[in-house]
């Protein structure tokens, strides 16, 4: 690599936090997704004016810088396709503060969730969005893609509880947004703006995230469906019942087969299984939800409906939907996982239709998802050294967001778009949206040099 | 003075397990020479005793380690270990980078500063000293 | 096209199978201790995926990493897709070698066990005051660790042994050089040829050993079969103690660390515990125990080859132990041992023992050991 600029870096971060030795650049190549592309180096920054310093060359130089977290994204936002620096934040990793009267706590981007959590349950508390990466993914990594998980249903995203954010803007001016406050509606909502950017408008160095105390009570239920209709009333219905469950998950078929195939949980061989679950804070109350919804299921011709009575009762129902993930991951050499989100009364049509697309292209694809907030994940598996199925799996994934849009949803719910869905974004933005999107990352990053190439923002 | 690459300062006492002693005071500071700290390769590890230890001249009363050797500390004079290098808990490599410096290893107050006496000290001394190590070293290889 | 590397042949499809879902990191004891993605089994993995393709090809700058690794298992333990990264690890390193790239520690202990009857070319085996080589019932087989790095914890367990009676040996032992093949080399014949000489002509129908990685080798590597087939029990020191009563209790805060090459590559959780809880009745688990017990970053060789970070691995083991309280550590390694005490704060307020060190602590203050 030039050797002005690799002086300048370790002039900014020190010898020991500059990398360009080959296994560290092939391990930035690549995030959680199928693309890749080197870097010309890593750096480890430790303060936001580090990571100014290091934007502010970057400028200069007209090299690109790609921030990094725990590198499990699905979408390649964190592969660095125009080379450049990665900008590696897992060493500012400090849980700044923890504030339970003002009910919220402050953190580094390179914080991991689950270290977060832990620290957070000592006081009772938790930051409620659970991404299913949780054990590795970091909050810097939560904030750049607007993390899910299964408890969105009913308390939303990384989105609703982010009160601020310090950021690093492309130019390397460093600025704050939003307010330690509960609410504020003090000039624009940049925090907002920043939230699910995918690290192309600012780098993320601090985050004030609000917290919600923890409940303490739960019930569970597991149904069985033969028609994927039934299953998709049964969603729409609960929105009826009055409650709201904390938990609402769906496994198709392909799911329940794989699981049976490969495990001995022996689950019932049916159409949809949906499990729910309800919070709050006595027994009395969680059952009291959790018939509504039971009543609801049973409405929708539910085969069967178990209820758990014990804890390791509850955990036995969650295990296929545990499971889920690392059974697919096995059946053949390579997986797509897919995101989109639709509105909750089309869940149905979603399924139908992506069982079609399934044999439309001869791929095999398998769904499970968080029908509570119509986030459905098709898991789409094939051998990706084989140039045909590789092509099955493009345009099986294309016909996918095409129906997505078509239902009224869109391309991602928690995945963001990256590399993978980039070339998809005009079918859901119109003309004007990607022209104000492009417009404002011009205005924030003249020179492109912040994870360019991603999210269809270059035309 | 420099002995073949190794830096052996003259003002020092030396341990003949190559620990150099000076006075402090009425304390004396001891650490590990540039000779034995070559050799070593990177501390890894040292081991830190409590203070009030009683230490006897000649005797070990430590361990240290690098990734290949096992050694030990041996006191230089008699008496009572009064501070240890806390540093070195956690960057034992300050012992390879400043040995005569930052790299101390422990602070004694000695029972009897005559002791000294049974050190190897001055220039000739430390020279025919050093050289026969590092012939004798040279040999085992 | 005939596969280049051996690894290639033998794991194509697991290396393939790598979805770089990165949940690795959240076990990996070296990702842990260095934050570095490069060391991780899913970097690991993608510096294999691209020798397979041919965009890099196996040299010396791959050695920081492909010779990094504990083999503690916990990634392949949580991996969903069942890629099993210390075996396919342990044949690159066999590749790497064969072209001549390796860390130069480990063929260092290559050519050291070559001339040494241990790891640490030491030449005079401890006398640890016993006879050796007699006619017995039971070999007690100590390991190299235990030998020339924990002398305290084996005279514990000597200790021990005598009191419970029973007809035992000490032999001249030479390493099990079950290591060997985990570093890129092949297990040393000559000194397999010994230990297996020397066990039978005592006559012994149980080998006891000090150490679960002895443990491993002595009932896994195909060159000690000829003991097994001759129908030579092989117990780890746990098992066999959990039978006695030593007859002395502490109310300590006790917590126990499960070392990987008896916990996870075993699954002999168990019987440590049976023999703690009785002479601890204030008995704790640490989070992560089990199965899901964290690498003390001594294993694999990397306390050897990478000895700063291995102690960074053993101090992020001891902060649990902190966590909840402990006042003694207890663990059955002695690189386990060896590594956690190295790592030690002097302000953390436990002490860290091997099972035995502790039960011959207890006894000697009861006054039911002769000394």
């Amino acid at each position: 690599m030039d050797a002005k600029i690799k002086q300048a870096l370790i002039d900014i971060v020190g010898e020991q936090n500059f990398t360009d030795n080959l296994i560290d650049l092939v391990s930035y190549s690549y995030d959680a997704s199928e693309y890749k592309h080197r870097p010309i180096c890593g750096v480890w920054p430790h303060t936001a004016e580090q990571i100014s310093e290091i934007l502010k060359l970057a400028n200069r130089e007209k090299t690109s810088v790609v921030p990094r977290g725990a590198g499990t994204g699905l979408t390649g936002m964190a592969v660095p396709t125009k080379g450049g620096i990665i900008l590696d934040l897992n060493r500012m990793n400090k849980i700044q503060k923890i504030s339970i009267e003002d009910r919220l706590v402050v953190v580094e981007p390179g914080v991991v969730y689950a270290d977060l959590e832990k620290a957070l349950a000592v006081y009772g508390f938790l930051f409620p969005p659970d991404p299913a990466s949780g054990k590795v993914s970091t909050l810097g990594g939560n904030v750049a893609t607007n993390a899910g998980g299964v408890k969105g249903a009913k308390y939303g995203t990384t989105r609703d509880y982010v009160l601020g954010l310090q950021v690093v803007l492309p130019d390397g001016r460093i600025m704050r947004t939003g307010s330690k406050t509960m609410k504020s509606v003090s000039g624009y909502d940049l925090t907002k703006l920043f939230v699910g950017s995918e690290g192309t408008l600012g780098v993320v160095s601090e985050i004030t995230l609000k917290i919600n105390p923890k409940t303490t009570a739960s019930s569970t239920s597991l149904a069985t469906f033969n028609h994927v209709e039934d299953a998709g009333h049964a969603v729409s219905q609960i929105m009826y019942s009055g409650i709201l469950p904390s938990v609402l998950e769906i496994l198709g078929r392909e799911v329940i087969r794989a699981i049976n195939q490969n495990t001995d949980l022996a689950l019932p061989e049916v159409e949809v299984i949906l499990l729910a679950e309800t919070d709050g804070y006595t027994k009395t109350e969680t059952d009291f939800q959790m018939q509504k919804v039971i009543d609801v299921f049973h409405k929708n011709n539910a085969i069967e409906v178990k209820q758990a009575q014990t804890a390791e009762e509850a955990a036995d129902l969650w295990k296929a939907r545990k499971s889920a993930y690392a059974v697919l991951a096995r059946l053949k050499p390579t997986l797509v996982l897919e995101d989109v989100t639709v509105p909750m009364s089309k869940i149905a049509d979603l399924l139908n239709g992506i069982k079609e697309i399934s044999k439309k292209h001869n791929i095999m694809i398998a769904t499970y998802g968080h029908a509570g907030d119509g986030n459905l994940h098709p898991q789409l598996m094939y051998d990706g050294y084989d140039p045909i199925q590789a092509k099955s799996q493009e345009a099986a994934s294309a016909d996918l967001f095409q129906l997505a849009i078509r239902l009224g949803g869109t391309l991602t719910g928690e995945h963001g778009i990256g590399l993978q869905k980039a070339a998809f974004m005009t079918l859901e933005h119109d003309p004007v949206a990607m022209d104000v999107m492009r417009s404002i990352k011009k205005l924030l990053d003249p020179h492109n040099i912040l994870n360019p190439g991603k999210m269809a923002l270059e035309e | 003075m420099e002995i073949q690459g190794y830096n052996m300062p003259d003002e020092l006492y030396y341990e003949q397990n190559h620990f150099w002693v000076r006075q402090e005071g009425d304390e004396v500071v001891m650490g590990m020479d540039d000779f034995a700290q070559k050799m070593a390769g990177e501390i890894v590890y040292v081991q830190l005793p409590g203070e009030g230890k009683a230490v006897k001249q000649g005797a070990k009363f430590a361990k240290m380690e690098s990734g290949k050797w096992l050694g030990k500390v041996y006191a230089p004079v008699s008496g009572e270990l009064t501070a240890v290098n806390e540093a070195l808990e956690t960057n034992p490599e300050l012992i390879n980078e400043d040995c005569y410096g930052k790299g101390w290893l422990f602070k004694i107050k000695p029972e009897d500063l005559s002791e000294l006496n049974n050190l190897i000290h001055g220039k000739e001394a430390v020279e025919k000293w050093v050289l026969a190590d590092i012939e004798k070293y040279a040999q085992e290889k | 096209m005939e596969a280049k590397y051996d690894f290639i042949k033998k794991y194509r499809e697991q290396v393939l199978q790598c979805s770089r879902c990165g949940f690795c990191q959240a076990v990996c004891p070296v990702f842990g201790a260095t934050l570095r993605p490069a060391y991780n089994a899913r970097g690991k993995m993608l510096v294999l995926k691209e020798v397979m393709d041919g965009k890099i090809d196996l040299n010396d700058e791959l050695i920081d990493t492909l010779f990094q690794c504990t083999t503690c298992a916990n990634c392949f333990k949580n991996c969903p897709s069942g890629v099993n990264v210390p075996e396919i690890i342990k044949q690159v390193r066999k590749d790497m070698v064969h072209i001549g790239s390796c860390h130069p520690a480990f063929t260092g202990m290559n050519d050291v066990l070559k001339k040494y009857t241990n790891i640490y070319a030491e030449d005079e085996a401890e006398d640890f005051g016993r006879k050796k080589n007699q006619t017995a019932e039971y070999v007690f087989f100590i390991g190299c660790v235990g030998a020339y790095r924990e002398e305290e914890s084996t005279q514990a367990t000597l200790e021990l042994l005598d009191f419970t009676k029973i007809d035992y040996t000490l032999i001249d032992e030479v390493c099990c050089s079950g290591v060997l093949e985990d570093i890129g080399f092949t297990i040393n014949a000559a000194h397999v040829q010994t230990n297996i000489d020397r066990i039978l002509s005592t006559g012994a129908g149980t080998v006891i050993t000090g150490c679960p990685y002895c443990y491993r080798t002595f009932i896994n590597r195909p060159q000690y079969k000829p003991l097994l087939d001759k129908g030579i029990k092989i117990l780890h020191i746990s098992q066999f103690l959990k039978d006695f009563d030593f007859g002395v209790t502490t109310d300590k805060r006790v917590t126990y660390h499960d070392p990987c090459d008896l916990g996870r590559h075993c699954e002999i959780y168990d019987e440590p515990r049976q023999t703690i809880t009785k002479i601890a009745p204030n008995f704790v688990e640490m989070p992560h125990s089990r199965v899901d017990a964290l690498c003390c970053g001594a294993g694999g060789g990397v306390r050897g080859a990478f000895a700063k970070n291995s102690i960074a691995m053993a101090r992020r083991r001891l902060v649990e132990a902190e966590e909840i309280g402990a006042e003694i550590v207890l663990t059955e390694c002695n690189s386990c041992v060896h590594n956690l005490a190295n790592a030690k704060l002097r302000k953390q307020p436990f002490q860290i023992y091997t099972t035995t060190q502790l039960i011959r602590k207890l006894m000697k203050e009861k006054g039911s050991l002769k000394n």
